[in-house]
């Protein structure tokens, strides 16, 4: 048990969390409060959702870079319509954006498991279709504070435990927070215990090998997508109530970010492995390091830097383990 | 000449090509056929055009270059960099030495770049894709470090030449464009290195079992494509006469277009330079087509998205179609053979 322990990826990465958190405490004592905490929680479940989509396309194989992009059409979609309809309820804007969203991801399943399309090239494509069609056909225009409808900011700011400062006033955990914890043990559930789930892990080892074991491969390629859009769907309509703005420029653009905490989380496109807790690790990486640059004395602008430095050395690191263990064994695999 | 099928996609590409000059031609004509609109059309094409033949190359080998933007990008900075130096003012440097210099410094990181994807892809065993991934990141996150975020600009007024001069009445950049194309045809018709690209994308293992130094192929295949962005990044600053990075991030997706609209397979060992030359010149003239009609720029990326998506599935049906026939053949040839055999 403790032998494994020191064996996985996700351990090591934990020790660099860990490591990197005193170091972060240790310049800035404020970090270690439970507000801190709790404001990390808020603002970073949306990542954590997006990642968990992610994760399962990445389990599976494939590569997914519109998520950003449905993510943002879902929400400037459910936001447009609860406006111009004047209905006020969180539940139909969550169906609007779950709706939008699985819609989306069907689009991708549909060239990616009847056409055969590279899922890079495919997600490519839809990432400029979606986005472009919301800006042309949607509008460019955002819809600030005064516009919103009430039960976004209401959503945004409802905590789900309340605590109180040493002055008296409150602060809470957000119910983000649950929605994440919701996603990911039903993701877990999903990957561990149902067939489709199994599945995901068969065609990301091999697709020819679990063909012919019997997986319907377009079935479960139809759900990995529509699954991620659901996700993307989910964050959309997080994203709005925590920033209390609707902008439909906003998100994309921020896969990278999403995409580093999952690879340097251990997942592999080849062979299907990959943990939750290796991915939700790498997002507490890229959370932690994200608001602590300007904090480590460096400026905004080593942002994206940082970003693609870690997306190298994570894959780097993962992969070569994997080229070390077939040289042992003897295995050529197509490292191209 | 052979009608192969792979002559027949160039054959038809050449077809869509006119076609689409036609209508474009018919339908705008006092707009289309200007000489200014030919001159602003080759002397933007070029820039997309290099980044193209550079995910071509990857591609034939199986792979794929996404930080081809982000080259473009960081050499561009750096020669900004040389080109607003006080090497010129104080350093006593001539002004064509500072532009020459400026050149072999955009060039020298370009190939450095690609360089580091093909160690990252090799040596390392990273996929392509999540190496370029990373590097794509990592290239423009340099690129703004250095600038701050801000644009350089402030170039000797001799360095618009590359950008906005003539030979022979052609703008320069389509003349780097050509010289370019002419240089890969030769590297990818006679040279080893243009074999072996395309033996390593059709099977790696085959290749390597066949003598192949798979390794040193895939890192020149990179430091190739590099090169392609870093004369793009060239043109690039002469033209816009200022370096801002995060400029073109549209052509990544047009680079991806234009080349599997060209002929070239995403999977590997397929691929040609005239395939991607014409899918060059047919999205330009869509493009213009649409700028003069004044769709908006999003509408624009909703084009090439749809178009993308379109050209995959027809290749689908295209593969499926050919997959059937030579099943069809075979099976003619076998029933012939058993019949003649047959006492």
């Amino acid at each position: 048990m403790l032998k494994n322990l020191f064996k996985s990826t996700e351990s090591y990465l934990l020790i660099v969390l860990l490591a990197f958190i005193v170091v972060v405490g240790f310049i800035n004592p404020k970090f270690f409060t439970i507000e801190n905490l709790f404001d990390l929680l808020r603002s970073s479940s949306g990542m954590a959702i997006l990642a968990m989509g992610f994760f399962i396309v990445l389990l599976s194989g494939g590569i997914d870079v519109s998520f950003t992009a449905i993510a943002i059409s879902a929400q400037y979609i459910a936001v447009n319509s609860l406006i111009a309809s004047g209905v006020d309820n969180l539940a139909v804007a969550f169906l609007i954006a779950v709706g939008v969203g699985i819609a989306a991801g069907a689009i991708n399943a549909v060239f990616i498991g009847l056409f055969n399309v590279p899922t890079l090239i495919t997600t490519l494509g839809t990432m400029s279709l979606f986005h472009g069609a919301l800006l042309e056909f949607m509008g460019t225009k955002a819809v600030n504070t005064g516009g919103l409808p009430e039960c976004f900011k209401t959503f945004g700011h409802f905590d789900i435990l309340n605590l109180t400062r040493a002055d008296g006033t409150e602060y809470g955990l957000s119910v983000f927070f649950l929605i994440l914890v919701i996603v990911v043990v039903v993701t877990w559930f999903i990957l561990k215990y149902t067939q489709i789930g199994r599945g995901v892990y068969a065609i990301g080892g091999n697709k020819e090998a679990a063909k012919r074991a019997g997986f319907n491969i377009p079935k479960i390629q139809f759900f990995i997508y529509m699954y991620v859009g659901l996700l993307a769907g989910i964050m959309g309509i997080m994203h709005v109530s925590l920033i209390r703005y609707s902008n439909p420029n906003y998100i994309v653009g921020s896969e990278l970010g999403v995409i580093a905490a999952v690879v340097i989380g251990g997942t592999r496109i080849t062979g299907g492995r990959g943990t939750i807790l290796g991915t939700l690790v790498g997002v507490g990486l890229i959370v932690v390091l994200e608001k602590n640059l300007v904090l480590i004395g460096l400026s905004s602008y080593w942002h994206q830097f940082f970003i693609g430095l870690i997306i190298i050395i994570g894959v780097s690191i993962t992969y070569l383990q994997n080229k070390i263990r077939s040289k042992k064994n003897l295995i050529f695999v197509r490292d191209t | 000449m052979k009608l192969t099928i792979k002559n027949m996609q160039n054959f038809v590409l050449f077809v869509i090509l006119l076609a689409v000059v036609a209508v474009i031609s018919i339908s705008l004509p006092d707009k289309f056929l200007t000489a200014i609109n030919f001159q602003s059309m080759t002397s933007q094409f070029p820039e997309f055009g290099l980044m193209a033949l550079a995910m071509m190359m990857a591609m034939i080998t199986g792979g794929i270059d996404l930080s081809v933007v982000s080259v473009a990008n960081l050499s561009g900075v750096m020669a900004a960099l040389v080109l607003t130096s006080q090497l010129g003012a104080d350093g006593g440097i001539s002004a064509t030495m500072l532009i020459v210099l400026a050149i072999i410094v955009a060039l020298v990181t370009s190939v450095v770049a690609g360089a580091i994807n093909g160690l990252i892809i090799t040596l390392a065993g990273v996929p392509a894709i999540l190496a370029t991934l990373g590097t794509q990141g990592l290239f423009l996150g340099i690129a703004i470090v250095i600038t701050e975020g801000h644009s350089i600009s402030g170039f000797p007024p001799e360095y618009l030449f590359v950008g906005m001069g003539q030979i022979l009445g052609l703008p320069m950049p389509l003349v780097i464009f050509l010289i370019t194309i002419a240089l890969l045809l030769v590297i990818m018709k006679k040279t080893r290195q243009g074999f072996n690209m395309y033996v390593v994308g059709a099977n790696p293992i085959v290749s390597r079992f066949s003598g192949v130094n798979n390794t040193r192929a895939l890192i020149q295949t990179y430091m190739l494509t590099g090169l392609m962005a870093g004369i793009a990044s060239i043109i690039i600053i002469s033209r816009v006469n200022s370096m801002r990075p995060g400029y073109g991030s549209a052509y990544l997706l047009q680079a991806v277009l234009v080349t599997v609209m060209g002929g070239t397979d995403p999977r590997g060992g397929f691929g040609n330079v005239f395939g991607v030359v014409m899918a060059v010149v047919i999205l330009q003239v869509i493009q213009s087509g649409l700028n003069i009609m004044s769709f908006s720029p999003f509408f624009k990326n909703f084009t090439w998205g749809f178009m993308l998506l379109l050209i995959m599935v027809i290749n689908f049906y295209l593969n499926r179609y050919q997959q059937g026939r030579r099943i069809a053949e075979t099976k003619k040839r076998v029933a012939a053979e058993a019949s003649g055999n047959s006492p």
